[in-house]
């Protein structure tokens, strides 16, 4: 077939990448050259070099949004072995069974900030969880869930998982519908128990949805922003007890208008998720290589 | 006289035993997963409908009101433009959806169907975003909307940076694959332009796809916050998300009124995923294959 040059193809192209040009591409580029100024978004960029690195290196609150947002990953295998759970419960035929699915999957569409203000409501010092555990004995005077420091990370982890697990269920219901019975069949002849069962037969065909979940879960936990928001009402929690590095970004890009410095976190947090990325991805390729 | 079962009956009536032991064992399950998932919004809803004499504190707690009543809402609707707030979450999500899925099933086309110089490079560039951090936009962002744009404050803020997506390239790439390339073809044969056969041939097929694209890029819009958040600023322009941010610090001691807040924005997007629920699973599904 001859081939002739055509500009068709790249007019059809044209919009979207004109958009992610703008929006995507060329903020990767001024986030570089911001992170090397001092820069307030109102009066231009003054290049500064390595300074704000240099601040950075040596500001307490970043190590410690480092370390919450590392601190915050465990999100991910929590995720990965209650999911998993989650859609072995679910994958059996029973009346109604959708209805629970769907249930389930409630937390996930309704949104971080409706779903994290109804959990402040309960965990008030007002709140309904205080009410429940003085009722049953369990305590005898009412607790500040939200203003206990060693609290504002838990808590915000346990809303992230309570928000996810219906998503990550239905990945791996998907993926156990799709194992074929002939192997657990195979597995029950061969004297396997049902726990025995999901371990040789499960756990091995659910890897791509494994990997999938493992990527796409710690990603969102090194960028979670609203969860915190919500708990510390968008303070960070007393003594920086909540602050990750997208909240600590934001602080500083949007609240105190120090753009060029929060630019320089910017540039920490694309690191780590690029190599958090490579990583995920070379397992990938391995586990595709062994099959 | 004592009655003879036969061997086989007494086991078959011992296998229904425990199957029904079983099956009660695995709704006692279910039913107790419930409860974690939806008992918030259900002390939410419960809690939105409060009196004043209804407590929220109490020991032992309160669930139901004793008196219920419509204040709640009342004092919210009078206090925001909650109208606004949902006109204009409405308004985004549904702008974002028809745009966004006009230009990335324009895109998808070439990506799925054609041959052209650097088509391996550039749909690689464009999978390599997918990893970079959106807040890490958001700093040129807010700069290029006061300064370039001028959208700063206003719905267009919201819309405009949403309109290609590389997930949605990607999924309706995947979906023009499946479509044989004996109907591009025979269209070709008739003399239809390749924007012809991308509208008239290529969408309807994978409609299916659109849908999940649709559904998908709604909610994202629907539940955002971060960047809504950075950009409306005026009471009137704010979108569910950050009309109830604003909510939640005017009624900071009313805990019934931000209940019935956190009611108003859940229960759209609820209601948008009973009806449809078929299609959310679908799209799930297709997400982890592709």
């Amino acid at each position: 077939m001859p081939r002739k040059f055509s500009l068709t193809p790249y007019l059809f192209l044209a919009p979207a990448l004109i958009l992610i040009g703008v929006f995507v591409l060329y903020p990767i580029v001024a986030v570089v050259y911001y992170s090397f100024t001092d820069y307030d978004i109102v009066t231009p960029p003054v290049w500064v070099g390595l300074g704000n690195y240099e601040r950075l290196f040596r500001d307490p609150i970043f190590w410690r949004a480092l370390l919450h947002s590392f601190i915050y990953l465990l999100v991910t295998p929590t995720l990965i072995v209650l999911g998993i759970l989650l859609a072995i419960v679910v994958n059996r035929r029973l009346r109604g069974i959708n209805a629970f699915r769907a249930l389930y999957y409630i937390p996930v569409i309704s949104g971080s900030i409706a779903v994290g203000i109804a959990w402040r409501l309960m965990l008030d010092t007002n709140g309904l969880l205080n009410s429940l555990l003085i009722s049953m004995g369990l305590l005898q005077k009412p607790v500040q869930w939200l203003a206990e420091p060693s609290l504002t990370l838990p808590i915000a982890m346990l809303l992230t998982i309570w928000m996810g697990l219906g998503y990550y269920m239905m990945i791996f219901l998907a993926g156990l519908q799709n194992i074929p019975d002939e192997l657990y069949d195979a597995a029950l002849i061969d004297g396997c128990n049902h726990f025995q069962k999901h371990w040789h037969v499960s756990l091995p065909g659910l890897r791509p949805q494994i990997t999938f979940v493992a990527v796409i879960s710690s990603l969102a936990a090194l960028e979670v922003f609203n969860e915190v928001f919500i708990l510390t009402g968008g303070l960070g929690g007393i003594l920086n007890s909540g602050v990750t590095l997208v909240f600590y970004l934001w602080r500083q890009a949007f609240r105190l208008q120090h753009a060029g410095y929060a630019s320089a976190i910017a540039m920490v947090l694309l690191v780590i998720t690029l190599i958090f990325s490579i990583v995920n991805i070379r397992r990938l390729e391995r586990g595709t290589e062994a099959e | 006289m004592m009655q003879l079962t036969h061997p086989v009956a007494a086991a078959r009536s011992r296998a229904a035993h425990r199957k029904t032991f079983e099956t009660i064992f695995w709704y006692v399950i279910l039913i107790g997963i419930a409860v974690i998932t939806a008992f918030p919004f259900v002390w939410v809803f419960f809690t939105s409908f409060k009196g004043p004499t209804d407590a929220i504190y109490s020991v032992s707690p309160q669930l139901l009101p004793q008196a219920p009543t419509l204040a709640n809402y009342e004092r919210v609707w009078n206090q925001l433009p909650v109208a606004n707030f949902f006109l204009n979450s409405v308004i985004v999500a549904t702008a974002t959806v028809g745009l966004n899925l006009l230009i990335t099933s324009l895109a998808a086309y070439p990506f799925a169907k054609m041959k052209f110089r650097g088509r391996d490079a550039i749909f690689y560039l464009l999978l390599a975003t997918f990893i970079v951090p959106p807040q890490l936009a958001y700093i040129p962002g807010f700069v290029l909307a006061v300064n370039v744009f001028k959208y700063y404050d206003s719905l267009l803020a919201l819309i405009f940076p949403s309109l290609a997506t590389v997930f949605n390239i990607f999924l309706l790439r995947q979906a023009f694959k499946t479509v044989p390339n004996d109907l591009i073809d025979a269209g070709r044969i008739d003399g239809a332009s390749e924007l012809r056969i991308w509208w008239s041939i290529l969408l309807p097929v994978v409609k299916p796809s659109l849908a999940t694209a649709a559904i998908i890029t709604f909610v994202n819009q629907w539940n955002d916050f971060f960047w809504p958040s950075l950009m409306l600023h005026t009471r009137s322009n704010m979108t569910l998300q950050v009309g109830l941010v604003a909510l939640q610090g005017m009624f900071a001691s009313d805990a019934r009124g931000v209940a019935a807040g956190v009611v108003i924005t859940v229960v759209p997007i609820i209601l948008f995923f009973i009806v449809l629920q078929r299609q959310f699973v679908r799209g799930l599904t297709g997400a982890v294959k592709g």
